[in-house]
């Protein structure tokens, strides 16, 4: 073992005084040993910077693969959705005598205020009064009925743009069977709501 | 990845002034901060938002009049005890088992020479993970162009300390590594 050969990688990384590089230089030349040594350490150096660029490489592509069950979970979220929203409405209409839905002319709106703005819920309403009486028994009738705000509450007691609406269903012999009460965003009316 | 404005918010008025140094320092040293913290084993995110930080940080050490020398060690030391505050994704690498992308790797004159580099790489990744912490961090700042003077800075050691532990954990890859 060289005296010089702990100083070669220090020399190869130009670390040395000036008078010790070029001592190892003189000694590179003439020792065999060193040389081998040398070169083993530069080739340690080249595949350490492969292995850098390969770690990169590595995390990059864990990265973007990190987001593929991701978004495959999403794919298969929103599918499910649709084929619920879909299906489930084939299925109830299809349970309802056409008759039912179509002529009879159950679904009435009363409204007891007229404000411009409520257009958009009237022109919604027959569809949504719709898919209230399919969900229930053919044989009801339902009444929904528009609420203003003001009139229940003290002005300034429901935030600007809150309406209610109470969905009636009425028996066959004209008792009311359900009353359902529910707060309605102005704005979001064009919005399916939820059952 | 090649964003070349600065990501951070700042006041354009003290932009003016130091902008055009932080501006280029970013440039010059985005690319290896983010290979140093990703080879230390932060995700590309982590070590995204680590850089950001970094550089946040320069801006008002110059805004605050603070020392232009030795600013590449300045900003490597900054970035790195940021790594050492993940420290549980700093561990991570070394501790999951090995995982590499070799198929980008560019020596691919023969597919027999293109097998044996990846095979290299593997084996010196072995090699690596059975480093100590010390000289797996000396060995990634000397490859990023550091001289030991500066990685001394880095990691707070003296210059001969630097000296003598890249010196071992090259010995020790040559040897595991049989090259």
């Amino acid at each position: 073992m060289c005296e010089l050969s702990g100083k070669l990688i220090a020399w190869l990384d130009g670390e040395l005084e000036k008078d010790e590089m070029a001592d190892v230089r003189g000694h590179i030349r003439d020792c065999i040993e060193c040389r081998r040594q040398l070169e083993a350490y530069q080739a340690v150096s080249r595949t350490f910077d492969s292995y850098r660029d390969a770690v990169m490489a590595s995390m990059t592509r864990r990265q973007v693969s990190q987001w593929v069950p991701v978004l495959s979970i999403a794919a298969t979220l929103v599918f499910a959705v649709a084929a619920f929203l879909v299906f489930r409405h084939t299925r109830v209409e299809a349970l309802v005598p056409p008759t039912s839905v179509k002529t009879d002319p159950a679904a009435v709106v009363l409204e007891t205020a007229a404000a411009p703005k409520r257009r958009v819920h009237r022109r919604n309403a027959p569809a949504l009064a719709k898919s209230k009486i399919t969900n229930w028994a053919p044989n009801e009738r339902s009444i929904q009925i528009a609420i203003p705000a003001e009139s229940m509450f003290p002005p300034g007691a429901v935030p600007e743009g809150v309406n209610f609406t109470a969905d009636l269903s009425i028996a066959t012999d004209g008792s009311a069977q359900q009353i359902q009460l529910r707060p309605r965003l102005i704005e979001f009316e064009r919005r399916t709501p939820q059952p | 990845m090649t964003g070349d404005s600065i990501p951070i918010a700042l006041p354009l008025s003290r932009l003016a002034s130091d902008g055009c140094e932080v501006t280029a320092l970013y440039r010059e040293l985005r690319g290896p901060l983010l290979r140093y913290m990703v080879c230390l084993g932060l995700s590309t995110d982590e070590a995204q938002d680590a850089v950001q930080d970094t550089f946040l940080s320069l801006h008002r050490h110059l805004a605050t009049g603070g020392s232009r020398e030795n600013i590449r060690s300045w900003v490597f030391r900054v970035a790195h005890n940021r790594a050492r505050n993940r420290q549980s994704s700093y561990d991570r690498r070394f501790t999951e088992p090995l995982d590499l992308e070799t198929d980008t790797m560019q020596d691919h004159s023969t597919p027999e020479r293109a097998v044996l580099e990846k095979e290299k790489v593997r084996e010196l990744g072995n090699a690596i993970r059975q480093l100590t912490e010390s000289e797996r961090e000396c060995l990634l700042l000397r490859a990023e162009g550091l001289r030991y003077r500066e990685i001394g800075e880095v990691l707070a050691i003296s210059t001969s300390t630097v000296g003598e532990t890249v010196s071992r954990a090259i010995k020790k890859l040559a040897e595991k590594c049989n090259v």
